[in-house]
């Protein structure tokens, strides 16, 4: 079922502008997540922005000056820059316009290179996505300044088709063992569900699955510093780097070191509890992962819930450096600036839930019996949860709630509803974040409000194919699917709870 | 344009229907719940097993009593000082702050705050709780990271609560490997000040290997095998080492199924060693970093701790200390200027200044107390010639770990799952490491290597400690590594 972008814009989060040029990409124009425009040309304005960040609010003014990419179609620009999808061998044309007042460019290092456009200037370009990847897109000059300032993004390029005989993969030339996996998701005992690329309009499920996370670190002081410099001069490139990663410390942030960190834009719960950014699939619908590290420090991005392959780094098969064709199975992997890197999510069970067996194998394994005791007060109504059968699906904590109800509350914003802040444990709710964890935070502090996303689990496909509803299990949740996707915490209004879909197991035989 | 005439404003996303989400990210409640899902350790399945460990430990005579039967304790957070290793020096500060985890029930002394933390190994297959007890003040929550259980036992606050009081964690480790354990709360502060552990699991006959019997009571009798071995006797962790006959003993198993082999003795489920490799001497090394600004300057464990507000999203409270009070001249807000000016290996302080290089002292092991009842593990390494060696290390620090070997070494997993084992490592392998070759890990990176070598060395493995912004190494330390 496809989703009008208005759905989704009503619920007030969102993620990167996408767009998809030339030849149509079905599975990127289908899914609402990604909203994507389809264009024959992008036309991009090199414009700035004053961005209020994830703790600024009423009472705290947390706000950095960026320089950013708009494009046409939409009326906002953002850091980073829209999404921009293409299959291999799209013929690009592109249209840069310069409203700042320094020399700015697009460039894809080892694809493309705009030149200079000079300010006030417009000029066309064409360019073709050659390889299939994962590619930054960034002003190149004056480096790493123009970067550094927002203008980045990420250029997608897909597979035209997949290789004869085979699952399609992210790429059009997979080293064996890469595309050994993808032959195997859905197809493998031990990867019950679907391919990668296979979709379930009847579950609601996307085909080739994929999240973008664009990683960088905003210093508002220097960003600032560089907003208000001499018109028509480039800040010395020099002096950006040794103020931005030398700086020596500050304990009132009297310095030039970054403030805010983000993914694709959004930091804490704007890119966490987020399904433009984060994904949110059931057990059995494997997800490609693309970071993208357009920043100056190192970060270790550590993923909860399921280890991941690492199948390209910097767009080569060898994640550890010199061993090709080594699609290493991790839970946390390394991002240098200007590093790019695919994960391959198999979105198995959590494998670590006790069963009978202890070796990962869900297609194998049972889920251990538990006490059949409700569990008082943390339920739907404040009463007793049901009682769990096993361990998997976890029926209780699927029911509980924390905050409990009653327990936790607040004032809307129209500064007279009260709402309660209770918060339903599902779906399946995890983190992926940076682990060197000065990343983490805002303003200096305010933990969990940085560089993180996560890992939703909001059912399991129970080894369905495409078709098999009956056999699917989606986790309680709101009754509409655009409400689901917003958040899983009840919003009452005069008490009153809202519906909730009843969960159903599907009849055993 | 400019930063005084900016052409866009963008305003911050809207909370509005996700306010209880919003909150709770940054100020998650704090209880003391039942565990969901329980399961009953008494009444397990056949062929499933309850963690053995305790109860090996009690009768090693590390543990006095278990907390409750085939349950771990840990409890956080402690607040100790140690003194540095330069403190005699003038401008340097004597001392750092750190917050530690202890296990209760060890025999004293061991039972004090321990940096890091005891290490905490369990058998694959075991079903798996840990009772953990707040204070100090709490909350805090303990992650088991590389551990895949269901939100409640993955220990991170904004996706369930955190501790207050106790709670026991459940689950159960699938994959044999290296893993470890924090607090997942205001972590950029906790983790940084030591509340972590290593914890290695095991193929699934330790600890049960060395039960000579088990009394009615629940206690047990051990026998000869060395605890931590299996039932031949031997130290073994997960690989595939089909390509590199050097390492003697490995076994394989089914191409296709991996570990799902039949065991030959009958006694398991599945072959206890079945895609695993022996190794005579385990080495484990922690890599960390301290920043001692951090640490004079915030030695309160809510230190810039968010307060949700009565209209969330409009006006939370991003300047406080978590309600202990308004922030004040002690406030800090700079967590997010890292600066490490400390070093350790293993919890063993590297003696070198910013921009120096020293090496830590050769024999030093680990104690059995404090390493789940293992005797003989490493961190300075002395092997014998042709012997297997086995090293873990995990990157603890902020900073990158660019680490260099002397031998050549094999990579045989990364973050606790094993190359080339099938079926989940069919498409990878195990990676051979020439000699003198340098390799960068990052934080929270695992890996373990082996190494086997004919010809004797009297050398170091060497651990440069890179900035994570702009990549300058600020420190090397120095780890003797002899083998004769």
């Amino acid at each position: 079922m496809t989703l009008s972008r208005r759905d989704f814009l009503k619920s007030g989060l969102g993620g990167t502008a996408a767009l998809v040029v030339g030849a149509a990409i079905p599975a990127v124009l289908e899914s609402p997540l990604f909203a994507a425009v389809q264009v024959t040309t992008v036309n991009l304005r090199i414009t700035d922005m004053m961005k209020e960040m994830v703790t600024h609010n009423a009472t705290n003014d947390a706000r950095c000056y960026y320089w950013c990419y708009k494009e046409a179609h939409y009326a906002m620009p953002d850091c980073p820059g829209p999404i921009i999808f293409a299959i291999q061998g799209q013929r690009i044309q592109l249209i840069l316009t310069n409203d700042l007042d320094e020399p700015h460019s697009f460039g894809i290092p080892g694809v493309f290179l705009s030149g200079p456009v000079l300010p006030g200037r417009t000029i066309t370009r064409t360019f073709v996505a050659s390889q299939t990847g994962t590619f930054l897109y960034y002003d190149y000059l004056n480096a790493p300044v123009n970067r550094m300032m927002g203008l980045h993004g990420a250029f997608i390029v897909m597979p035209a088709k997949p290789v004869a005989g085979h699952k399609l993969t992210p790429y059009s030339n997979p080293s064996p063992g890469v595309q050994q996996l993808f032959d195997d998701l859905g197809t493998a005992p031990w990867w019950p569900g679907l391919a990668w690329d296979e979709g379930d309009p009847s579950t609601d499920t996307p085909g080739c699955r994929q999240n973008i996370w664009v990683l960088h670190e905003a210093s508002p002081n220097l960003q600032a510093e560089v907003g208000h410099y001499t018109v028509g001069k480039n800040y010395p490139a020099a002096d950006f780097v040794q103020r931005f990663l030398h700086d020596p410390f500050s304990p009132t942030r009297n310095n030039n070191v970054a403030q805010y960190f983000t993914v694709s834009g959004q930091s804490g719960h704007f890119s966490h509890n987020n399904p433009y950014i984060c994904p949110y699939n059931r057990v059995g619908e494997p997800t490609l992962i693309r970071i993208l590290n357009a920043g100056l420090w190192t970060h270790s991005t550590h993923i909860h819930a399921n280890h991941v392959y690492v199948l390209r780094h910097n767009n080569k098969s060898d994640p550890f450096a010199g061993s090709l064709d080594n699609p290493i199975w991790v839970d946390v992997y390394t991002a240098q600036p200007l590093d790019t890197y695919d994960w391959l999510v198999p979105y198995m069970r959590p494998p670590d839930v006790p069963n009978d067996l202890g070796i990962g194998r869900d297609d194998m394994e049972l889920g251990l019996p538990v006490i059949p005791t409700p569990v008082p007060a943390f339920g739907t109504s404040g009463g007793s949860t049901p009682f769990g059968d096993r361990t998997w699906p976890p029926l209780q904590e699927l029911d509980f709630h924390i905050p409990r109800f009653g327990e936790r509350r607040g004032t809307a914003q129209d500064g007279v509803t009260e709402i309660d802040l209770g918060v339903h444990m599902s779906p399946l709710c995890f983190p992926m974040h940076d682990h060197s964890e000065p990343s983490q935070v805002s303003q200096g502090g305010n933990y969990n409000c940085g560089m993180i996303s996560g890992i939703i689990f909001t059912g399991d496909r129970k080894g369905g194919r495409p078709g098999d509803t009956a056999k699917v299990i989606t986790f309680p949740m709101k009754p509409t699917v655009a409400d689901c996707l917003v958040a899983h915490g009840p919003y009452y209004k005069d008490g009153v709870v809202p519906p909730t879909v009843p969960f159903m197991m599907p009849s055993m035989p | 344009m400019s930063l005084l005439n900016p052409a866009y404003t963008v305003a911050r996303q809207s909370v509005v229907g996700a306010e209880g989400l919003w909150a709770k990210m940054f100020d998650p409640p704090r209880l003391g719940p039942p565990t969901p899902d329980y399961v009953d350790l008494a009444r397990l399945p056949p062929g499933v097993r309850a963690n053995p460990v305790p109860e090996v430990m009690q009768a090693a005579g590390y543990v006095v009593t278990p907390v409750a039967p085939h349950t771990v304790s840990r409890s956080l957070m402690h607040g100790v000082t140690l003194p540095t290793w330069d403190r005699a020096q003038a401008g340097r500060p004597t001392q750092l702050t750190f917050f530690l985890f202890a296990d209760d029930a060890l025999t004293p002394p061991f039972n004090n705050p321990q940096y890091p933390a005891p290490t905490l190994r369990v058998p694959r297959g075991a079903v798996y709780h840990a009772e953990v007890g707040c204070q100090g003040p709490p909350p805090h929550t303990i992650h088991w990271h590389g551990i895949e259980p269901t939100p409640m036992n993955d220990g991170v606050g904004h996706c369930s609560f955190e501790v207050e009081g106790k709670y026991v964690y459940q689950w159960q480790p699938n994959f044999i490997g290296t893993y470890f354990y924090h607090c997942h709360r205001n972590t950029q502060q906790h983790f940084e000040f030591g509340l972590f552990g290593i914890m290695p699991f095991m193929p699934p006959d330790a600890y049960f290997s060395s039960i000579a019997q088990t009394n009615p009571n629940g206690t047990v009798v051990l026998n000869n095998t060395p605890i931590g071995a299996g039932r031949d006797g031997k130290f073994r962790t997960a690989a595939n080492l089909a390509a590199f006959p050097q390492f003697p003993g490995f076994i394989g198993g089914d191409p296709v199924n991996g570990v799902a082999t039949a065991d030959p003795l009958g006694q398991y489920r599945y072959d206890p060693h079945a895609f695993t490799v022996p190794y005579d001497v385990e080495v484990i090394w922690v890599v960390d970093d301290r920043d001692s600004n951090w640490s004079t300057l915030a030695p309160d464990p809510f230190t810039s701790f968010p307060v949700f507000g009565s209209i969330p999203g409009v006006n939370d409270n991003f300047h406080a200390n978590g309600g202990h009070g308004a922030p004040g001249p002690g406030s800090f807000f700079a967590f997010n200027d890292f600066n490490a000016d400390y070093w350790f290996i293993t919890g063993v302080p590297v003696p070198a200044p910013v921009g120096g290089s020293a090496q830590i002292p050769a024999g030093i092991t680990l104690d059995p107390h404090l390493n789940s009842g293992v005797s003989g593990t490493q961190v300075s390494v002395h092997v014998g010639k042709g012997q297997t060696g086995f090293v873990r290390c995990l990157c603890a620090a902020y900073n990158n770990a660019r680490v260099t070997f002397p031998v050549d070494v094999v990579i045989i997993e990364w973050d606790g799952r094993a190359l080339g084992v099938p079926p989940f490592g069919r498409y990878n392998r195990p990676i051979l490491v020439k000699a003198r070759t340098p390799f960068t890990i990052s934080t929270a990176r695992r890996f373990g290597a082996v190494f086997n070598s004919k010809t004797a060395v009297n050398s170091f493995a060497t651990v440069e400690f890179l900035d994570t912004r702009g990549n300058d190494v600020l420190m090397t330390a120095l780890i003797p590594f002899v083998i004769s």
